[in-house]
């Protein structure tokens, strides 16, 4: 039998993997690219014509832009933050029950089970402030309501949504991790003379870091591109005070028809997370290098 | 004075009485172990000890000290599990460090137990790995060095070496009774397998079904077992056991005989039997037998056995090496 190099053997194994990343994502990623770099509406899709970094300077210099980006980056972090805190103490402090009686875990999982657009439009009819029950109770007991959908709360309205909905998510991650100790390394702890709290300090969470990491990671990039349960329930905002990224993009796309500007946002949004990334990994390889020299 | 001492300890799981009310008493700087077969309730009455199980009834004393209620890390005891149970994202100095830390040692006298710990038992060379990165018989040293860093009261083991294969397994068999004999320190071993008990222990406490069926050294359990439970466990292989008539004319229920005890005579001899199957060990041989009368019997002999399977033989027990027990397997003397 003949046989083939190993160099040759391993191109050849890569094949299906490159042949499926050129189908599914060179058709898509060639027309971004080309849409980026030309001046393009809905009459001209068929005939961009390339006006070379001129979207990119625009996209930069809308204030507009700045804003999403902070939005969506406050949004994201201080969701994740808040799910993964929720969802860490809710994964220990209950476990006990969680362990005895599996099905709670099914109540605790509903949330999740709900489209994020539904529950826009739930919390849009709740919170409404003519017919919503919430502030008809609220102004019937306290005789005030503040209102939850105006520039000034909307914010916060939509952090405690996301909250509501995602920390179930977190919460599964952590519960999974924090069973997954064994039960002996607890009980060295404790034989060593470790109280609950230094067991959980110096053993448990250190045992979930990657975890914990894990869900801060895909918690944010969620919150980050937020888009249809903010869209439902304010849309771009009073305003423009909840417009993510993601609804800029929307807007500049469809109702602006800056075709071009919007795939230049988009196309900074993925050169700025792939930086991120790479840095992220260059990081992690560099602590293990250090701690292998060590 | 006992160092440990179990005042009608018992342990009931729901309505399943794993441990009857037992009373035992430990010495200070004895090996003590509890051997039984699975299931038996060793770990559990090594918990009840150890602090981790809670008892039902009954009072455990350490050094005179009434210690039934006190959490499990205020004891003054040390423990091996069978996992190992090393903290996975600390190295091994920072596994043995734990304990002293959380006692609130000094970080210098922390180093430095750390440091002859690590020398005794020769883990120096990997004070900086995870325990990831290190073998089973090293996860196992550094779970006994974190053990004995604290220098506690007593250590105790549950089957510490069953995750080992049989070479490392007795080689740390060895190694554990050697650290014995320097630290004299008292230890409490769990495991099932009898061989380790009878090599390493001062005393044998053997249970079964939460009983203790007899308490004794290891020489004391072999030559005078205190029922056929202990007869059958102890030695290997196994004590022949013959019933019925050939037990009945000696006048006892049951009576033992260990293969080692059974001497292969030609023609004559108190027992005529059929060759089976020969186990040639080379220093030793098992002949398996099916006597007429008395059943199977094993013959344990040294060196080559003189007879082939089929052959028809005579067994005879050695004069005063025969077991009797009464209808309910307890000793006759
Ligand atoms: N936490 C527990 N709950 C209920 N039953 C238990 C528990 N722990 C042990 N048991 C029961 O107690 C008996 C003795 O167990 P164990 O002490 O682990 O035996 P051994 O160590 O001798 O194999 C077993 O029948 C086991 O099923
Ligand atoms: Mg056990």
């Amino acid at each position: 039998m003949r046989t083939i190099p190993q160099q040759r053997e391993g191109r050849l194994l890569l094949v299906p993997l490159v042949t499926f990343l050129l189908v599914f994502l060179s058709f898509p990623a060639l027309v971004d690219i080309v849409y980026a770099l030309s001046d393009v509406t809905f009459q001209t899709m068929r005939a961009p014509e390339l006006v070379g970094l001129r979207n990119f300077g625009t996209v930069l210099a809308d204030p507009e832009f700045w804003s999403a980006c902070w939005f969506s980056l406050r949004f994201g972090g201080l969701t994740a933050f808040i799910e993964c805190a929720l969802g860490l103490a809710l994964a220990i402090f209950l476990s006990p029950i969680v362990c005895r009686y599996g099905w709670t875990i099914a109540i605790l999982m509903l949330p999740m089970m709900v489209a994020p657009s539904m529950v826009g439009l739930m919390y849009r009819l709740v919170l409404h402030e003519f017919a919503g029950p919430l502030p008809y109770y609220l102004t019937l007991w306290s005789g005030t309501s503040p209102a939850f959908l105006d520039a000034g709360h909307a914010f916060w309205t939509l952090v405690v949504v996301e909250v509501l909905q995602w920390t179930p998510f977190a919460f599964l991650l952590f519960h999974v991790a924090y069973i997954s100790i064994s039960s002996e390394i607890r009980e060295a702890a404790a034989m060593d003379k470790a109280g609950a709290w230094r067991i959980l300090w110096r053993i448990e969470l250190p045992m979930m870091k990657a975890t914990i990491a894990i869900a801060l990671g895909i918690r944010f990039i969620d919150g980050f591109r937020v888009f249809d349960n903010v869209f439902t329930l304010t849309g771009a905002g009073a305003g423009g005070s909840t417009t993510s990224l993601s609804i800029y993009i929307y807007q500049s796309f469809f109702k602006g028809g800056q075709i071009g500007q919007a795939v230049a946002a988009s196309a900074l949004l993925f050169f700025t997370s792939l930086i991120v990334l790479y840095a992220g990994g260059m990081l992690k390889s560099y602590r293990e290098r250090r701690r292998v020299a060590a | 004075m006992a160092q440990i001492k179990l005042d009608g300890t018992s342990k009931v799981f729901g309505d399943i009485t794993v441990i009857p009310p037992l009373d035992l008493e430990i010495g200070k700087g004895e090996f003590v172990v509890f051997v039984g077969p699975s299931g038996s309730g060793k770990s559990t009455l090594l918990r009840l000890i150890a602090g981790l199980e809670q008892v039902s009834g009954g009072r455990i004393y350490i050094e005179g000290r009434d210690i039934t209620t006190t959490p499990c890390g205020d004891r003054g005891l040390a423990m091996v599990f069978q996992s190992y149970a090393l903290y996975p994202h600390m190295t091994v100095r920072q596994n043995m460090a734990f304990p002293l830390e959380m006692a609130g040692e000094a970080k210098a006298s922390i180093n430095r137990s750390i440091e002859e710990t690590a020398h005794v038992l020769d883990i120096t060379r990997f004070l900086d790995r995870r325990p990831a990165q290190l073998s089973g018989g090293q996860r196992q040293r550094v779970a006994i060095g974190r053990a004995i860093v604290r220098n506690p009261t007593a250590f105790l083991f549950d089957e510490p070496l069953s995750n080992l294969d049989a070479a490392l397994r007795s080689s740390t068999r060895l190694e554990i009774m050697k650290l014995h004999q320097q630290l004299g320190a008292t230890m409490i071993y769990v495991t099932h397998d009898q061989v380790e008990a009878m090599t390493m222990a001062d005393r044998i406490v053997v249970l079964n079904h939460g009983k203790i069926e007899q308490v004794g050294t290891p020489q004391e359990l072999y030559e005078r077992p205190a029922n056929l439970f202990v007869a059958e466990f102890i030695g290997a292989p196994r004590m022949n056991r013959i019933e019925g008539e050939a037990a009945a004319a000696l006048g006892a229920g049951t009576i033992g005989v260990r293969p080692e005890h059974i001497r292969i005579v030609q023609e004559s001899g108190l027992w005529q039997a059929t060759v089976e199957v020969i186990e040639n060990l080379g220093a030793e041989s098992h002949v398996h037998t099916r006597s007429d009368v008395a059943g199977p019997l094993v013959v344990r002999m040294s060196g080559s056995p003189g007879v082939k399977i089929g052959d028809r033989i005579g067994l005879s027990p050695a004069d005063g090496f025969v077991h009797r027990f009464d209808r309910h397997g307890m000793a006759l003397r």
